[in-house]
């Protein structure tokens, strides 16, 4: 794509927007062609394209290196955030003798249930004792989806089995790991469209009842535009539609780890999606771009893909790579 | 159904041509980067949407129309047209529908990615010719996914439909055919087979889904994909239809926010029907779609005959 700026600019002193505009409209065409969501597609080709106005070129080879450059440090830079360390932060959990809770979120079918029991048996390679919550008690084979892996992987599970209230059946849970000495409580839960508002609130309310320590949104990779409403909604509605923890409390709700987690309750009125599992990351080729919608629209990191159906297909995001591929 | 949003945009582009008095190149690009913009984020194929452009462009030739010609009509037929070759799968869905007949039973047999919606959509579509009168009964073959059985056994139980499965066959080939033929025995007339979920990168599922269409020798072949999938769905339909015969696809979860684009893109890569929309995940939230309705819903027209007339 290069060529065309080329064209327009040798001889130039400086770089004007019309210099670039043809290169940037290629860029986007091909970041879309890459799956990224139209808008964000433009949203970066915009703040580069602003970024290279006025710039000086010194020579004709300079253009092609500048450009790609420009757009290699932009996507980098919007791929790596600072993500907590997992492990660490269950050690601490440990010597305060609390479980560390993480909550598993997103819509319907994106590999929640299966990527939380890759990450199960993750931590369980790490020395960490982890009980499943079937917090999913709606979706038929949920309970016995994760009956299966518990068994496979050895693994204590907590279920009430269907039609049961969610946020109930993980309070529960966590107090039952808290007695038996678990270090972690792996929290799953139902599907749910982002705009589905009775179930969104749900979600909110368990979220304010047992106050996790962690709250992972699960998108497929395979997911188009629908990336960037999914991670709106869901961190919007998790924010707006929380009862206060006074509230619950006064429901009956316990705030229980509010006292010693204070930063974690604080931050929930903010933000409330801590990082994101990006799955099926084997089925798209190069396709790549739903990365970057998330983590653009949201701010949260990637801090685990799942790439494949076994319980050994989770990485770390490889962001030098995925930045390779958006530009090939 | 949100499809129509994009609907909305599309006709929305195509009326604001009767606003300017020339209508001139300018003009038609306008329009043209408008409907672009609105299929795009709609996950439509990038390539389709370039070609849809190109499309338009040559069977309006601005320069050469003639005075006496309404420009505008001429445009919206265009993009008509070109919407229509887009989603029009060559195939008579008339044909696709289950007819009726005496002694014959019908095997039909879902396929597509992990988690795009099979095993829910197979009750769906049961329930829905158990309404009309057939005898649906289901056959899980998905002997990967963990609880898959259950799924599928709970699922049926509730639509009080008869079913097929087992916990220790590993064999997805073995159980379809046994099922079908247990089936086949007892007389049900519509006999669902599902499968477990894949894609084209692993070679060895796309081997199996071959084994099993092998064992079962179905009537159709149902490809089910998520309404919400964006550039990846053509490949992946394409690989879906070379390795069997894809005869039809469902297009499922479009009670979201997802317009579907990425889905209907797969309808060119299939050229297969689309012949359901799933709603929700209830048994009755399950629609029969129509191309040609879909397009004129799309551009806004309730009568398109007059439209083609003109
Ligand atoms: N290829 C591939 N398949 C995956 C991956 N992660 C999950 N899957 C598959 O995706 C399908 C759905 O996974 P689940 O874990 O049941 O998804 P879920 O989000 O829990 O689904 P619901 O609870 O019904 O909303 C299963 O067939 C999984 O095996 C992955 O990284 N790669
Ligand atoms: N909102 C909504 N959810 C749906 C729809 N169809 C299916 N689902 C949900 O999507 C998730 C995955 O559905 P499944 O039927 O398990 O998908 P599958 O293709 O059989 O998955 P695998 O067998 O793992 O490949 C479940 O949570 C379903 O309830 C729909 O039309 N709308
Ligand atoms: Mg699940
Ligand atoms: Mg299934």
């Amino acid at each position: 794509f290069v060529s065309s700026l080329a064209m327009n600019v040798v001889g130039k002193s400086a770089l004007s927007r019309t210099d670039v505009e043809p290169a940037l409209a290629e860029m986007k065409r091909k970041l879309m062609e890459r799956n990224v969501a139209e808008e964000i597609a433009e949203q970066v080709c915009d703040s580069v394209g602003r970024g290279l106005e006025g710039q000086r070129l010194a020579s004709f080879t300079g253009v092609a290196s500048f450009v790609r450059s420009a757009f290699e440090e932009a996507l980098s830079g919007i791929l790596n955030k600072r993500a907590v360390d997992v492990l660490m932060e269950i050690n601490k959990s440990q010597v305060r003798g609390k479980p560390y809770v993480i909550v598993f979120c997103g819509v319907n079918g994106v590999g929640k249930s299966t990527n939380l029991a890759k990450i199960a048996y993750w931590l369980g390679g790490h020395g960490k004792k982890v009980m499943i919550a079937a917090c999913d008690t709606f979706r038929a084979g949920a309970v016995e989806q994760l009956k299966t892996h518990c068994a496979k992987l050895r693994v204590p599970l907590y279920e009430r089995g269907y039609e049961k209230d969610p946020a109930k059946v993980a309070f529960e849970a966590i107090r039952q790991a808290e007695r038996d000495g678990q270090h972690v409580v792996l929290v799953d839960t139902a599907g749910r469209m982002q705009d589905n508002q009775p179930l969104m609130r749900a979600l909110s309310n368990l979220i304010a009842v047992n106050n996790p320590n962690l709250v992972l949104f699960v998108g497929e990779a395979l997911v188009g535009n629908d990336a960037v409403d999914q991670l709106t909604k869901f961190n919007k509605a998790l924010s707006d539609l929380a009862p206060t923890a006074a509230v619950a409390a006064a429901g009956g709700g316990p705030s229980a780890r509010g006292g010693t987690d204070g930063a974690a309750l604080a931050r929930r009125h903010g933000g409330v999606i801590d990082g994101i599992v990006l799955t099926k990351f084997d089925t798209i080729d190069d396709k790549v771009g739903a990365a970057l919608s998330m983590v653009y629209t949201s701010g949260a990191p990637v801090m685990f893909v799942g790439c494949g159906q076994t319980y050994v297909d989770l990485k770390k995001l490889n962001v030098k790579s995925v930045v390779k591929s958006l530009l090939k | 159904m949100v499809l129509n949003e994009l609907g909305a945009r599309i006709s929305k582009a195509v009326s604001s041509l009767g606003q300017s008095m020339l209508i001139d190149e300018k003009v038609l690009d306008g329009v043209l980067k408008e409907i672009c913009t609105a299929l795009l984020q709609s996950d439509v194929n990038v390539k389709q949407v370039a070609n849809l452009r190109n499309g338009v462009k040559k069977r309006v030739n601005i320069a050469e129309l003639a005075a006496g010609l309404n420009k505008q009509r001429v445009i919206e037929k265009a993009v008509f047209d070109e919407l229509c070759d887009m989603l029009d799968s060559g195939a008579d869905p008339k044909k696709l529908e289950l007819k009726k007949e005496k002694g014959k039973q019908q095997t039909v047999m879902f396929v597509g990615l992990q988690g795009s919606g099979k095993t829910t959509t197979c009750t769906k579509y049961a329930y829905f010719y158990k309404k009309k009168g057939w005898k649906p009964a289901l056959v899980c073959a998905d002997t990967f996914r963990a609880g898959a059985f259950d799924q599928l056994k709970q699922n049926a139980t509730k639509a009080q439909i008869p079913f097929y499965g087992s916990y220790k066959e590993t064999d997805p080939a073995a159980i379809a055919q046994q099922g079908v033929l247990r089936f086949k025995e007892e007389g049900r007339d519509l006999i669902i087979v599902d499968t477990s979920g894949r894609h084209k990168q692993e070679a060895a599922l796309f081997e199996e889904m071959k084994q099993v269409a092998a064992a079962v020798s179905p009537d159709i072949i149902i490809f089910v994909m998520d309404g919400s999938i964006g550039q990846a769905a053509f490949d992946q339909a394409k690989a879906f239809k070379e390795a069997v015969e894809v005869g039809a696809v469902i297009i499922t979860k479009l009670d979201g926010h997802a317009k579907g684009g990425g889905a209907l893109s797969a309808v060119a890569a299939t050229k297969s029907p689309i012949i359901f929309l799933g709603t929700g995940e209830h048994m009755d939230q399950f629609e029969s779609f129509e191309t040609k309705r879909f397009v004129q819903r799309l551009l806004g027209k309730g009568d398109v005959s007059g439209l083609m007339d003109k």
